[in-house]
C-alpha cells in the first residue's frame, strides 16, 4: 500500500470541459463514488501546463486547494507519489514527452497514469513499459469508456468462447443533434473510444486477448458491401444500435421510434461512415464502425460462439460534471494506492499498436493489412 | 399487438395524430366509446392504454389539472358493462387530482376484474447502479430528489421511491399524514431530520446532473450551501402507519434526474439513480418509455397487472393530499384517507435488459 501524500499533473492545457478538467477537479475536489461524496486522498498537488502558464480556470484551483501550478514538468514531479497526465482533448495524440518526463523523475515506487492512449506507437508504449519496470514505476493508460456504466449492465462470461463483436460510435455530433454529452473528437479519438469500449468486453473471451493477426480499413460504400457480404455482422450492428439513445434519423423529426437497420436506413444517414475489421489470432472478427450520423453514443455487441448476442451501450454521463470520470478516479485512486492494475498493461500496448496502424496511409487502402507485430495476448 | 384505434381529445399546433395515423393505417375515432368498441355496437378490443397529461385543461385553485383521466376511465367502464365483457388497461400517471375518483376507479376494476395498472414510466427504468431493494428489506426510510412541479412530476418522485419503499418487511401498511413545504423551511427540517439528511446526501450523490457547484461540478452540495443558494425548494414529508417515512424533494435548477436513498435499519443504505435518457438534452427518445410499454404488452398478453394498483392508488393520494397540504400553509395534514396495504411484487420489474 501507497501511501498518497502528493500527486503531480502534467497537461497540455487545462479548459473546460476537458478530461484535464475532470480529473484534475477530481483529485482535488473529490468524486462521487457508491453513492457517497469521496474527498481526495492526497494532500497537495502541483501542476505543469504545457500551452499556458497559468490559465485563469487553474489560478482559480490553486486559491481553493494546496495546488501549486510550476514553470517545468520536472518541477511538478518532485515528491510526487502519483503522476497524472492528460492531452488536450479526448484523442488527441499522447504527450510521449510527458510520460518520459514522469518516468524518468518519478521516485521509484510512484506510479504514473495517462488518460487516452500510452503512446503514439507500440515501439514507444513498450519502451515505456520496459522503463516503468525498470524504475519500479506503476505505469497504465486508458480513458472512462473502460469503466463507465453499462446500460444494462452486462459483461462476457469470462471464458465464453466468442465467435463476432463489434462496436459503432461517433466521431463528430451532427447539426442540431440532441447535446453529445462530450466535445466533438478527432478521428483518432473516435477510434481510441471504441477500442477502449471494446477490447475491456472481449478480452474476457476464451484464452483472453490472443493479439490483432490483421486489420483492415473500409469507408462509404465498400463499408456496406462488406456487411452484405457478411464481413461484419448486421444483426450484430442491430443489436448495438437497439442499445442507443440516440438514434438519428427520423427520431429527430418528431421523437418517431425507427428500426434503422430493418428498415435499411443507416447507409443513408451515415456521413462520411467508416470502420475497421479486425482479425484476431484466435480467429474472432472485431469491427469498429465510426457512423456519424446514425448514433451519438456507444453501443457494443458481442456474439458468443453457443448463440445469442449480448449487448449494451457503454453510458457516458452527462456535462458539465461527466461523472464517468468519477469512475475513472476512483479506479485510478486504487491504482495509485495499491499499484494493481485493473487491467492489463498489455491493452494500453495494443490499443495503441492498433492506433498507430490505423492512421498510416498504407493501412487505409481497403486491403487486408496483416499486423505481426500486433500479436499481444493478454488475460483478461 | 395491433393498435387497433385512436381517441384523442386536443389538437393543438405540432400535433403528430394525424401523420402517425395515416402511416400507420390507425383510424382516429371522433369519440371514446367508438375507439373502443371501432365503431360497432360493443367492445372490439383487447387493451385499453389512457394517456392524458398535457393539453389545454382547467386548472384548480390549488395548482391541479383537471386532466380527463377519470372521465376516460369511466367512459371505458360504461363500455366494458354494457358489452359484458372487459379487458386489461393502463392509466398514464396518477388516477386522478380527487381521491375519490382515484378510489372509484380501483374500486370499478375489482368490480368488473379487468387488471389495472397505472402509474410513472420511474419505477421501471434502468437503475444505475442496478440495485434491488430485498423483499422484506428492514427498510425505515425513503427519499427521492428528483425535479418538476406540483402535479406533475412530483408523482414521479412518489413513484420512484414507493417502489422501493413498499418492498420494505411487512409491505406497505397506508400513509399516516403529510406535510408539503416549499422555501428554505424545506432545509430547516432535513437539518432537524438526522437520517433524511443522510439519505438526502446519498440520493444526491447518484444524481448526474446536480448543478450545485459551478465551479466544481463534479462536487456535491452540502445543506449549508442549499440554505444559501437554492431557496425556493419544494419538499413533501410522509409518515407511513407503521413509522415509515418518505420524503420527496424537488429541486428545479439544481438537478434535472431522479435519484433514490432507502435506509434500512442498522444503517445499510439503499441508493441508485432511475435513469431517464431525456430529449432533447440527453437522448434522441424517451426510452424510458420502452419498459412502460413492454410491461403494458405483457399485461394484455397475460392478463395480469405487473404490480399491484394500489401502488398508483397510494402513490396518487399522497400527490393530492401533498397539494392539499401546500394550499393550506404546509401544515402537517393526517391522511386517514390513505390506509391503503398491499403487498410488493417479488420482482420490482426495473429493466435490466
Amino acid at each position: 500500500m501507497r501511501t498518497l501524500r502528493k500527486i503531480a499533473f502534467l497537461l497540455e492545457e487545462f479548459s473546460k470541459p476537458s478530461p484535464a478538467q475532470q480529473l484534475v477537479d477530481r483529485f482535488l475536489a473529490g468524486w462521487l463514488m457508491d453513492g457517497e461524496f469521496r474527498r481526495s486522498p492526497f494532500e497537495s498537488a502541483s501542476a505543469y501546463v504545457m500551452l499556458s502558464t497559468n490559465p485563469p480556470d487553474l489560478e482559480q484551483r490553486t486559491k481553493d486547494f494546496k495546488l501549486t501550478v510550476v514553470p517545468r514538468a520536472e518541477q511538478a514531479i518532485e515528491s510526487a507519489d502519483a503522476v497524472i497526465i492528460a492531452s488536450r482533448k479526448p484523442g488527441a495524440l499522447a504527450n510521449e514527452r510527458f510520460v518520459r518526463i514522469a518516468l524518468d523523475s518519478l521516485p521509484a515506487g510512484g506510479a504514473c497514469f495517462t488518460h487516452g492512449a500510452l503512446a503514439n506507437s507500440l515501439e514507444q508504449a513498450r519502451e515505456f513499459a520496459t522503463l516503468a519496470r525498470s524504475r519500479q514505476i506503476d505505469l497504465l493508460a486508458g480513458t472512462p469508456l473502460c469503466i463507465t456504466w453499462r446500460l444494462p449492465e452486462v459483461n462476457l462470461p469470462l471464458a465464453t468462447p466468442l465467435s463476432e463483436a463489434l462496436i459503432v460510435v461517433q466521431a463528430n455530433p451532427s447539426p442540431g443533434q440532441a447535446s453529445p454529452p462530450s466535445p466533438p473528437s478527432s478521428l483518432r479519438g473516435a477510434e481510441l473510444h471504441a477500442l477502449e469500449g471494446l477490447l475491456p468486453v472481449i478480452e474476457r473471451r476464451r484464452g483472453g486477448e490472443s493479439g490483432v493477426r490483421s486489420i483492415r480499413f473500409l469507408e462509404d460504400a465498400a463499408l456496406w458491401k462488406a456487411g452484405a457480404r457478411g464481413e461484419w455482422s448486421w444483426p450484430l450492428l442491430a443489436a448495438a444500435l437497439s442499445r442507443s439513445h440516440s438514434p438519428q434519423g427520423d427520431a429527430l423529426l418528431d421523437g418517431r421510434t425507427q428500426d434503422l437497420v430493418g428498415l435499411g436506413l443507416v447507409p443513408n444517414l451515415a456521413r462520411n461512415p467508416r470502420g475497421w475489421l479486425i482479425e484476431h489470432r484466435d480467429g474472432l472478427r472485431s469491427a469498429v464502425l465510426v457512423l456519424d450520423g446514425v448514433v451519438a453514443d456507444f453501443n457494443f455487441a458481442v456474439q458468443p460462439r453457443g448463440g445469442g448476442i449480448i449487448s449494451s451501450q457503454l453510458y457516458r454521463a452527462p456535462t458539465p460534471a461527466e461523472h464517468h470520470f468519477s469512475r475513472l478516479a476512483a479506479v485510478m485512486e486504487e491504482f495509485f494506492r495499491t499499484g494493481k492494475s485493473p487491467w492489463p498493461l498489455e491493452r494500453n500496448l495494443l490499443i495503441a499498436g492498433l492506433l498507430e496502424r490505423f492512421g498510416q496511409p498504407s493501412s487505409r487502402t481497403g486491403r487486408t493489412v496483416p499486423t505481426p507485430n500486433l500479436g499481444i495476448a493478454y488475460p483478461s | 399487438m395491433e393498435l387497433a384505434g385512436l381517441y384523442v381529445d386536443q389538437f393543438p399546433d405540432g400535433d403528430l395524430t394525424r401523420d402517425r395515423a395515416r402511416r400507420h393505417r390507425v383510424k382516429v375515432f371522433p369519440t371514446v366509446e367508438e375507439a373502443l368498441t371501432l365503431g360497432r355496437s360493443s367492445l372490439a378490443i383487447d387493451g385499453v392504454v389512457i394517456i392524458a397529461e398535457h393539453g389545454l385543461y382547467p386548472r384548480t385553485e390549488k395548482g391541479q389539472t383537471l386532466y380527463p383521466r377519470h372521465e376516460f376511465f369511466q367512459r371505458t367502464v360504461k363500455v366494458f358493462e354494457s358489452s359484458g365483457r372487459s379487458v386489461p388497461l393502463f392509466n398514464d400517471k396518477h388516477l386522478s387530482t380527487d381521491w375519490k375518483e382515484c378510489l372509484a376507479m380501483v374500486e370499478a376494476s375489482k368490480r368488473l376484474g379487468f387488471p389495472f395498472f397505472a402509474g410513472s414510466s420511474l419505477p421501471v427504468t434502468w437503475r444505475i447502479p442496478a440495485v434491488e431493494v430485498p423483499l422484506g428489506a428492514p427498510l425505515v426510510e425513503s427519499v427521492c430528489v428528483c425535479y418538476g412541479g406540483l402535479d406533475s412530476y412530483d408523482i414521479h418522485g412518489l413513484e420512484t421511491a414507493q417502489c422501493m419503499s413498499e418492498r420494505r418487511a411487512g409491505g406497505e401498511t397506508g400513509v399516516k399524514s403529510v406535510q408539503a413545504v416549499r422555501g428554505v423551511k424545506v432545509w430547516e427540517m432535513v437539518a432537524e431530520r438526522e437520517s433524511t439528511q443522510r439519505l438526502f446526501s446519498a440520493a444526491l450523490a447518484r444524481s448526474f446532473t446536480c448543478r450545485g457547484n459551478d465551479r466544481y461540478s463534479c462536487t456535491v452540495p452540502d445543506l449549508d450551501w442549499l440554505k444559501r443558494n437554492h431557496r425556493n425548494p419544494l419538499a413533501y414529508f410522509y409518515e407511513h402507519l407503521d413509522g415509515f417515512r418518505t420524503s420527496v424533494f424537488l429541486l428545479n435548477g439544481l438537478v434535472s434526474d431522479f435519484s433514490y436513498a432507502g435506509l434500512e435499519r442498522g444503517g445499510r443504505i439503499h441508493s441508485c439513480q432511475m435513469f431517464l435518457p431525456m430529449p432533447p438534452a440527453y437522448s434522441t427518445l424517451a426510452d424510458f418509455f420502452n419498459p412502460l410499454v413492454k410491461h403494458i404488452e405483457q399485461m394484455i398478453l397475460d392478463g395480469a397487472a405487473p404490480y399491484p394498483v394500489e401502488r398508483t392508488l397510494l402513490t396518487s393520494g399522497m400527490t393530492l393530499f401533498a397539494i392539499e397540504s401546500l394550499y393550506r400553509g404546509g401544515i402537517q395534514l393526517p391522511t386517514p384517507e390513505l390506509k391503503v396495504a398491499y403487498a410488493a411484487p417479488t420482482q420490482s420489474c426495473f429493466w435490466r435488459a
